[in-house]
């Protein structure tokens, strides 16, 4: 009796490890697809949706571009799911990318629904496309077919990034949508003729809309300023060009009657590369003081034209300006803001050879 | 027996367990800013009601607060007992209900409710059917396995804070006090405290060691409101559900070898909060069987997770979750309040009775 019940008890035992598998409705790993990029454009309230996929194809990898159409993202997934063999997952979508004309026309609504349904992970980056997103995929799909994480390792820090490119995530562009103080700019992107891919700038995006386009000698600053490493990226100048090893931002704010005064600083340090004549240290110092801040001024009048901050400046006065004014930031004050620049360059060592 | 590590970690787990989900979206928006005021407000307030209540159940150290009120007089406990018996068992039904909801809306998209409702009910029911010695030791098991993952999470979560949003420090306003939202994020403090009454004499305690577990929560309060408000500002951060668990969700860690840190966190917290499930049935349990000594413990048990299943099944959508949230804030102020105070009182006459009487 004894022993009966134990072995009773043994088995009811033994079937808690049935939900242990977590199976429910599961769709096993090989009849799943796991696009890496979702690329979105929209013409006449149309929804048109692309997704790399990579298949694994004795010992390579294929790379698929689908597409499909639908009145919403989800819609146009939906139906491209139901036309493929397999289940479309989102879950691992590391790329957004958003035909101009889209991101022109604002992709407020879209940012929101990728928040809300978590399919897409609130990581994933967003870039924009310069060109028809047919004609991209077509042409990037021949450099993705040696390698098909190209267009992901283009953005990811420990791979191909550059400090000229700037890294924006969905939740950084959800909250630009709903802050008062910060925008976000979005990287520019387009098939290249040697390279597979371009890059030709950022977007400065307000509020979900792209309103206006900087380069990528002006991305540098902007990272820069919001406190990015710029380490390995070289300026030249007339007289020598200098490779960046580290930068540091330094931010004063203050409030002169109604116009918010702006003082900042940024710090590098640089190792110099190549000299044309003689120049001295303190010459390359002013050289680089005037180019930098130069730049730095044509894209801030770019940015402060169109009342978009992604410095996120606003963000210095919040200690000064009551949350309620400061929901007017970007129509009241940012476009009074006089912004004063300056860049403090340490020389830390000349190479092997003396400088005059 | 002295078991103060072990009551004071239960303590310390079942409020972690339901600090992270909904108690900082009440408190961001209960205020628009300088939100360090109402946490430190709320949790100085608890940390009054706790001393009081340990205080009053001091005074009868062979007690549990089930013989305290009976040995006054039926009525008393009727009065006292059966609202709490009511508010546990509607606190049960919210928690598991929303955890059920969570685990739906962040992993578990296609399970249906009730076979995850289930899961998290048999669970905890498993471990109250073993007594309250058993809730204690899985308390202990719990914190050594998933603390480290807790905090390893809490210490990547700061990767995109922008400090600036700390600013301005104070509200001067004081619109909380008046915020509906506020009064709705003392859940968090209102429930955990009850079990103190009802382990001793089996089990003793020293209040103050409970009360240090219960200051130690103060930082966890505030990580739990403030990295969410200084990753996405106070405006994002309001239209969230979970601002916690988003937050969790924008983290990238390139060395880490988990796409999702979310799973981590949630899976951690779950784990506390079934403890603290479990916690709540056992005490329900504990008070029914008063009157009805001739029953089984473990069959009333059984009872009241299907009853509180039951109840689950019985709510449709989310919004009714909160609805519930509302209506049961009358009895939470009555059982926060009332319960700790009278039980100080009769503490204070048990005294002067005692004192009276030649020994």
């Amino acid at each position: 009796m004894n022993l009966r019940k134990r072995i009773i008890k043994g088995l009811i035992v033994l079937t808690l490890a049935l939900p242990l598998s977590g199976c429910w409705d599961n769709i096993d790993i090989n009849h799943r697809v796991l696009p890496v990029v979702l690329g979105i454009s929209k013409s006449e309230g149309i929804f048109h949706v692309f997704l790399q996929i990579s298949e694994p194809v004795t010992d390579r990898i294929r790379i698929k571009i689908v597409s499909g159409s639908g009145r919403t993202i989800t819609h146009a997934i939906d139906r491209l799911s139901m036309n493929m063999e397999e289940h479309v997952d989102l879950l691992h979508v590391k790329i957004v990318l958003l035909d101009k004309q889209f991101a022109m026309e604002g992709m407020s609504e879209s940012i929101v629904d990728f928040m809300r349904a978590r399919d897409i992970s609130p990581k994933a980056l967003v870039a924009i496309c310069d060109e028809d997103l047919p004609s991209f995929f077509d042409k990037v799909k021949k450099g993705l077919e040696s390698q098909g994480t190209i267009l992901f390792d283009f953005f990811e820090k420990n791979a191909g990034w550059n400090p000229q490119i700037s890294l924006t995530r969905v939740w950084q562009v959800y909250r630009s949508i709903h802050s008062f103080t910060r925008d976000v700019a979005i990287p520019i992107v387009r098939s290249g003729k040697t390279t597979a891919i371009e890059h030709i700038g950022s977007a400065v995006i307000k509020n979900g809309r792209m309103v206006a386009r900087i380069s990528p000698s002006e991305t540098l600053l902007f990272n820069a300023f919001n406190g990015e490493s710029t380490q390995g990226s070289i300026e030249v100048m007339n007289h020598a060009s200098v490779l960046i090893t580290a930068n540091t931002m330094r931010n004063t704010s203050s409030m002169i009657g109604d116009t918010p005064y702006m003082k900042s600083t940024i710090r590098l340090k640089v190792v110099l590369l190549e000299t044309r004549g003689q120049p001295t240290n303190e010459m390359i110092r002013e050289e680089l003081d005037k180019l930098l801040t130069e730049r730095f001024n044509a894209m801030f009048g770019k940015i402060q034209a169109v009342k978009a901050d992604i410095l996120g400046l606003g963000q210095f006065y919040r200690h000064i300006i009551p949350r309620e004014s400061l929901a007017d930031w970007r129509e009241e004050y940012y476009p009074r803001l006089q912004l004063e620049m300056h860049i403090e360059t340490n020389i830390q060592n000349t190479g092997f050879l003396n400088t005059p | 027996m002295d078991k103060s590590l072990h009551v004071g970690l239960t303590f310390f787990l079942t409020q972690l367990g339901i600090i992270f989900f909904i108690y900082p979206e009440h408190i961001i928006a209960s205020s628009s800013e300088g939100h360090w005021l109402p946490i430190l407000a709320g949790a100085a307030a608890n940390l009054i009601v706790m001393a009081v209540y340990m205080k009053g159940l001091g005074y009868f150290s062979n007690q549990d607060i089930i013989s305290i009120y009976t040995n006054v007089g039926k009525s008393a406990a009727v009065l006292f007992l059966v609202p709490v018996i009511f508010y546990l068992y509607m606190v049960n039904v919210i928690a598991v209900r929303a955890f059920a909801e969570i685990i739906t809306i962040v992993f578990l998209s296609n399970t249906p409710i009730w076979a995850v409702t289930g899961l998290l009910l048999f669970i905890s029911t498993y471990i109250a059917a073993n007594g309250i010695a058993s809730i204690f030791r899985t308390g202990v098991l719990l914190a050594i396995l998933f603390l480290p993952s807790i905090g390893f999470i809490l210490t990547i979560s700061f990767q995109n804070v922008d400090w600036h949003y700390i600013l301005p420090l104070i509200e001067k306003r004081f619109e909380f006090l008046t915020s509906i939202s506020y009064m709705k994020s003392f859940y968090v403090f209102a429930t955990s405290f009850l079990f103190l009454g009802f382990v001793q004499p089996e089990i003793t305690y020293s209040s103050k060691k409970l009360l240090l577990a219960a200051l130690s929560l103060i930082p966890f309060l505030l990580l739990a409101v403030y990295i969410p408000v200084l990753t996405f500002g106070r405006s994002t951060a309001s239209t969230f559900k979970f601002p916690f668990v988003m937050l969790v969700g924008t983290i990238h860690v390139n060395w880490l070898m988990f796409d999702r840190v979310t799973l981590f966190l949630l899976l951690s917290l779950i784990t506390f909060t079934m403890l603290f499930i479990a916690l709540l049935i056992w005490q329900m349990s504990r008070m029914i069987s008063r009157p009805l000594p001739k029953v089984k413990p473990v069959y009333l048990l059984l009872f009241i997770s299907a009853v509180t299943y039951i109840g689950c099944i019985m709510i449709p959508n989310w919004q009714d979750v909160e609805e519930l949230f509302i209506c049961n804030m009358v009895l939470r102020i009555y059982v926060w309040l009332i319960i700790p105070f009278s039980i100080y009182f009769l503490g204070l006459r048990e005294k002067r009775k005692r004192s009276y009487e030649p020994t």
